[in-house]
């Protein structure tokens, strides 16, 4: 089986955020990550290769630090990976993305399943893997959270709201979202971590895998500005040290908001 | 005159709220747009279309057996039918699992782009232009398409429901729906558990900032014991198997409204907000002062839960 997982960078979202002009984030003060729900997704495509064969490919975009987030898949046991390492793919919006990921994809050949996790946690868009599926003409399902694989049969378990799951039937080549919780990704162990370094990760520019939508000229939407939420409601914060914060709140339960 | 889409959201004979708070959306789109706002029902027979003719001046069907259950392939071809026979200028999608699911290809079918996860729109010289929250709900960003049509999904709340009231008319389109390359099997519940915490006046919820299991346990499982309240988690603490499933509260879990909660470690993304907002009293504890959590609080204390919680039972007594 040929699995290709999407794996994107994301600052720590507990990073202290400050925007320049409006514009865009002061990259100086952030710590980059991998994005928590690809972690599930290279989980998963690791756990059919462990269990059918073949090969798990991790395909990427972004600048030349991705590098360390793509190895970091390839400690926890992906064999082999593209970057798409263009400044005019990372100036591009969601569509741009899809278009670099899906031209590194069609690179490989003959790939049974994508996966990416349902969401990036800083663009918040969840639409590039609809996207890819498109642009490849194959089905995809979002939001999975259990997939069984029989052949090139696939029955998944697609999350909706309050708890319920939607029984699908598909087959392969798909794209699968894959939901955070659907498994237990692993650590990149010690040996995993020396082998990674070794392991083949081809950088290519957009034009190298076929990809001729970029920049904002190839980009469906363009970005007006960021700014930081202005909420009407801001919670009544209690100074002081712990104990003393502790003991105003209780107060304030049991006397001003009368809950306890 | 340019239609501005609602693509009504609907399960087990019922349009969804969602749906109700997108013909709001619609309206405040059409309106800036110089549009008039109206609703797709994509469905088996069209049988919900005279109810969702109440908050649209203009309903459109699409009536096909492919379109029986929902399925991104046969919704995309329904949407496009739709676009194809009358002058639509922009699609409007609720932020759900369903709309996830299909409104990204719905802008490929079109051609156009696509901004996701909106909860505001502004009108600047007839351009629309959209707000969206990004960075775990940190920073917000706008943006505009560049393309003639567009798509826009919603997240839940963004807008108030449309009242019901008018009668708009119902046009059927006819169309021709090729099955769908993925088949709906059944809907299962997975969260059958013994607890019920949707019915409890209390409830002590801790987020990914409880650490780990024992943790999790030793503060926020002894609070909820200590103040007579069930206890109760955000997503990550559930994916992470601290604690049962039937105890996540958000979109994806349990909805509930107590007298207390208390959200320690939690950070407030969305998901979880959708779960537990019409909560009396809300209490939040956590070291991030920027946590999006403490917007929708009515208490706050910034520091850390495993001091603060340990002080706060001792205060109680």
């Amino acid at each position: 089986m040929k699995i290709v997982v999407c794996v994107k960078e994301v600052p720590d979202m507990e990073s202290k955020f400050k925007i320049i002009g409006d514009s865009k984030i002061d990259e100086s003060q952030i710590a980059f990550k991998m994005n928590d729900f690809d972690q599930y997704a290279v989980e998963a495509a690791l756990q059919l290769k462990e269990k059918f064969g073949g090969e798990v490919m991790i395909v990427s975009a972004g600048p030349e630090r991705v590098a360390k987030e793509v190895r970091q898949a390839f400690a926890m046991g992906a064999d082999w990976g593209i970057q798409v390492q263009d400044p005019e793919v990372d100036a591009g919006d969601s569509f741009v993305v899809a278009s670099a990921l899906f031209g590194a994809i069609k690179t490989i050949g003959d790939v049974d399943l994508v996966l990416t996790g349902v969401q990036a946690e800083d663009d918040q868009a969840a639409v590039t893997g609809v996207m890819i599926a498109d642009m490849m003409g194959v089905p995809h399902c979002t939001n999975v959270v259990k997939l069984d694989v029989d052949g090139k049969n696939m029955k998944v378990n697609r999350e909706l709201e309050g708890g319920k799951n939607e029984v699908i039937e598909m087959a392969m080549p798909a794209v699968l979202s894959i939901q955070s919780g659907m498994n237990q990704p692993r650590y990149p162990t010690l040996p995993g971590i020396m082998k990674a370094k070794k392991k083949r990760l081809d950088v290519k520019k957009a034009a190298e895998v076929g990809c001729t939508a970029v920049g904002a000229a190839g980009s469906k939407t363009s970005f007006v500005k960021m700014f930081f939420p202005v909420s009407d409601h801001k919670a009544e914060i209690i100074q002081g040290d712990p104990k003393a914060a502790a003991a105003t709140l209780v107060n304030k339960l049991k006397n001003e908001a009368k809950v306890l | 005159m340019a239609r501005i889409l609602v693509i009504a959201e609907h399960r087990n004979g019922a349009l969804s709220e969602g749906t109700l708070e997108l013909c709001k959306a619609a309206k405040a789109i059409a309106s800036a747009a110089g549009a008039q706002p109206a609703a797709a029902l994509l469905s088996k027979d069209g049988s919900l279309a005279a109810e969702l003719a109440k908050y649209v001046p203009e309903v459109f069907t699409v009536s096909d057996g492919n379109l029986e259950n929902y399925t991104a392939d046969a919704y995309t071809q329904a949407v496009k039918a739709v676009v194809d026979a009358q002058d639509v200028k922009g699609v409007v999608i609720a932020h759900s699992y369903d709309g996830v699911d299909f409104a990204a290809k719905v802008a490929m079918a079109l051609g156009c782009g696509i901004v996701s996860n909106c909860n505001k729109i502004e009108a600047q010289g007839g351009n629309i232009t959209f707000t969206r929250n990004t960075y775990n709900g940190k920073i917000q960003e706008q943006k505009t398409v560049k393309t003639d049509k567009f798509v826009a999904t919603f997240e839940k709340g963004a807008f108030d429901k449309e009242e019901a009231g008018g009668a708009g008319s119902v046009t059927a389109v006819s169309a021709s729906i090729s099955a769908s390359r993925t088949k709906v099997k059944e809907v299962v519940e997975t969260m059958a558990g013994s607890v019920d915490i949707s019915q409890a006046t209390i409830i002590v919820s801790g987020g990914r900032g409880t650490k780990d299991k024992d943790k999790y346990n030793d503060v926020i499982v002894n609070l909820a014991k200590k103040l007579g309240g069930e206890y109760a988690a955000s997503r990550p603490v559930v994916d992470s198997g601290w604690t049962d499933a039937a105890r996540q509260v958000g979109q994806s879990g349990k909805t509930v409204t107590p007298k207390l909660y208390i959200a320690a470690g939690i950070s407030g993304a969305i998901q979880h907000v959708a779960g537990m907002k019409g909560s009396q009293c809300i209490v939040a504890i956590n070291k991030d002062p920027e946590a999006p959590i403490f917007n929708i609080a009515t208490y706050g204390i910034v520091g850390d839960l495993f001091e603060v919680i340990p002080a706060m039972m001792e205060a109680i007594g």
